[in-house]
């Protein structure tokens, strides 16, 4: 089932700087998908504009209705186009992990987790930070899964660098994501920590059967964990393909820069 | 040393520093250093843009010494003045501590209906009312601890005002552009009165005493913390709060997980500092009848009870410093 489908999509700040260029892209459920490409080449933008942290100029993003919870019909929805009531129930559904990690150093690891939750719960409770026993023991259970439990009513900035993206993994578990987007999620952290971090990434998105787009800095972990490659340059694919095909020379030419 | 001499104007300070360059290189016997500084680029130039600076700020320092009229040679002859002025605060009397001159205690209560809420008839209860509100206010003690109250109310007052203050006009937080505009314009403007200018507004309004001090310093609060907690909610790490909204939180949730957490910190240490500076700025109101010790000790003053004056001070110096330490060690605690 495609769980989504990016048709031409553009975006650019002012007149001139043109970051997506024409993107068009179809993800299949349950895909872990790794994308490449040069700095600068809109791997972020891409991947923000899918839960519109950043608003696409144009072009389209089609999700099935039924992911936002707008109706089990099978019917397509345009990202674009979600008021924001609707954006906020299909951020739900889409989790995030950022390269700085950003998750709240200053409270506990249990409540980052928690606030992964806030989506399903507005209201006055979650922001008084109160949450019942049952939203704790979802929160409990998701950082077993990623082997934090012991760390639970410790301070985040108590953590390592991998231990807290950890924790932003369980944080997105709690959304019951159906996508993950991933910002380089292993890039501030050691060769090591990295493959920690990536095979549990792996291993829940396996687990819940949740899609990945997870974008990476080195070849090397790409060959390593993604099943299809998407190869970014000046804000157009350059390669789409599974992982076998991609060769060297095609990794020269995405890294090749005309500057 | 072709890079030195087509420099344009600068010639002096380089030719100057890769001199010295060389002076070195030739006494340590290594050419290195010497080579650097030829491979580098040509250092930023300070040169005359620099001194005109330097001349303008002096000529300003000068003008505001002149227009200041500062003259050590009268602060050298008035010593003695202040030395005699210091005598006669000498001892200091701390007799008011707990008197005042139409003091009594009042005779149908006692003391522990007077320090605690028990159930009163109705003529004991308006002289106990009259006792804390007249009486007690003009002994030291009494002027000190209301001093005290005023500061902590001014400054809860002016929290509550200044949270949500603190998110309605900082730009990465507020609801719309206009909002954010109108309420800085409005805080800037109210931040110029000084609290002396808002106590003297308040005692017309609600007349002498301790509420128009309290006002005074709860609006004047307000805007500085307004100000200072919107900074700090633009100074925090975005990251984070596009973290929350990803999660597909609303406004306030975003507010409670991602902003106020990043800006607890300075809330507190600001709101503290607020604190100690409004127990200074009480003990001020009171010279113009807004209540507060000053009052007190304008009184001592203008009648020449030198001795009875220094020992407000004193007081009043001994309380700065304990809330001030209380303050530091409460920081610590939470910070």
């Amino acid at each position: 089932m495609t769980i989504l489908e990016i048709q031409g999509l553009h975006k650019s700040y002012g007149n001139h700087t043109e970051v997506l260029r024409g993107i068009n892209l179809q993800i299949e459920q349950g895909e872990f998908v790794g994308i490449i490409g040069p700095s600068g080449a809109g791997k972020s933008t891409l991947l923000r504009c899918i839960n519109r942290l950043i608003d696409p100029s144009s072009g389209a993003i089609m999700i099935p209705r039924a992911l936002a919870g707008l109706g089990a019909d099978g019917a397509k929805a345009d990202v674009l186009s979600l008021g924001a009531h609707e954006l906020r129930l299909l951020r739900r559904k889409v989790g995030m992990v950022f390269q700085q990690f950003n998750i709240v150093k200053r409270l506990s690891v249990i409540e980052n987790v928690l606030s992964g939750g806030l989506g399903y719960r507005p209201g006055l409770r979650s922001m008084l930070r109160i949450f019942s026993r049952e939203e704790k023991r979802q929160a409990l259970t998701n950082l077993k899964r990623v082997g934090l439990l012991d760390h639970a009513y410790k301070r985040a900035d108590q953590l390592s660098g991998g231990e807290q993206q950890r924790v932003a993994i369980a944080r997105t578990l709690m959304q019951e994501p159906a996508i993950i987007l991933a910002d380089e999620p292993v890039s501030s952290l050691d060769p090591k920590l990295s493959r920690v971090v990536l095979d549990i990434l792996k291993r829940v998105c396996r687990e819940d059967g949740i899609t990945a787009l997870v974008s990476l800095h080195t070849l090397e972990l790409t060959r390593e964990y993604a099943d299809r490659v998407i190869g970014l340059r000046q804000g157009q694919v350059f390669f789409d393909g599974p992982t076998p095909n991609l060769t060297d020379a095609i990794v020269d030419s995405v890294y090749h820069r005309r500057d | 040393m072709e890079r030195t001499a087509g420099g344009t104007g600068g010639l002096g300070k380089f030719a100057k520093q890769a001199y010295w360059g060389c002076t070195l290189a030739r006494e340590s016997g290594r050419k290195v250093v010497d080579d650097i500084f030829l491979e580098a680029p040509p250092a930023p130039k300070r040169g005359a843009r620099f001194f005109v600076f330097l001349g303008l700020f002096l000529l300003l320092l000068f003008w505001s010494f002149q227009g200041a009229k500062v003259r050590p040679g009268e602060l050298i002859q008035g010593i003695p003045q202040i030395a005699s002025t210091l005598g006669r605060m000498l001892p200091p009397d701390f007799s008011k501590m707990t008197d005042a001159k139409s003091y009594y205690f009042p005779e149908n209560l006692s003391l522990t209906a007077l320090l605690l809420p028990v159930p009163l008839s109705e003529s004991q209860a308006r002289s106990k009312q009259r006792w804390w509100n007249n009486t007690f206010p003009q002994t030291i003690l009494g002027a000190t601890l209301e001093t005290v109250q005023m500061a902590l109310a001014g400054t809860f007052l002016a929290l509550f005002v200044a949270f949500p203050l603190g998110f309605l006009a900082a730009r990465n937080t507020t609801p719309h552009p206009l909002v954010y505009h109108a309420l800085r314009t409005v805080l800037n403007f109210l931040r110029t009165i000084p609290d002396l200018a808002l106590g003297l507004v308040f005692v017309s309004a609600v007349g002498l005493g301790a509420f128009a001090g309290t006002l005074a310093l709860a609006i004047h609060t307000a805007t500085v913390l307004g100000k200072l907690l919107s900074e700090s909610v633009e100074n925090i790490d975005e990251g984070i709060v596009e973290a929350i909204r990803a999660t597909g939180a609303g406004y306030a949730q975003i507010l409670s997980f991602a902003v106020l957490p990043q800006i607890l910190p300075d809330l507190i240490s600001f709101t503290l500092y607020r604190l100690e500076t409004n127990i200074r700025a009480a003990s001020v109101l009171g010279l113009i009848g807004a209540g507060g010790i000053g009052y007190l000790m304008s009184t001592s003053f203008r009648t020449f009870q030198y001795q009875e004056a220094a020992a407000i001070v004193i007081v009043l110096i001994a309380l700065v410093m304990l809330v001030d330490s209380l303050s530091s060690r409460l920081r610590n605690l939470v910070v």
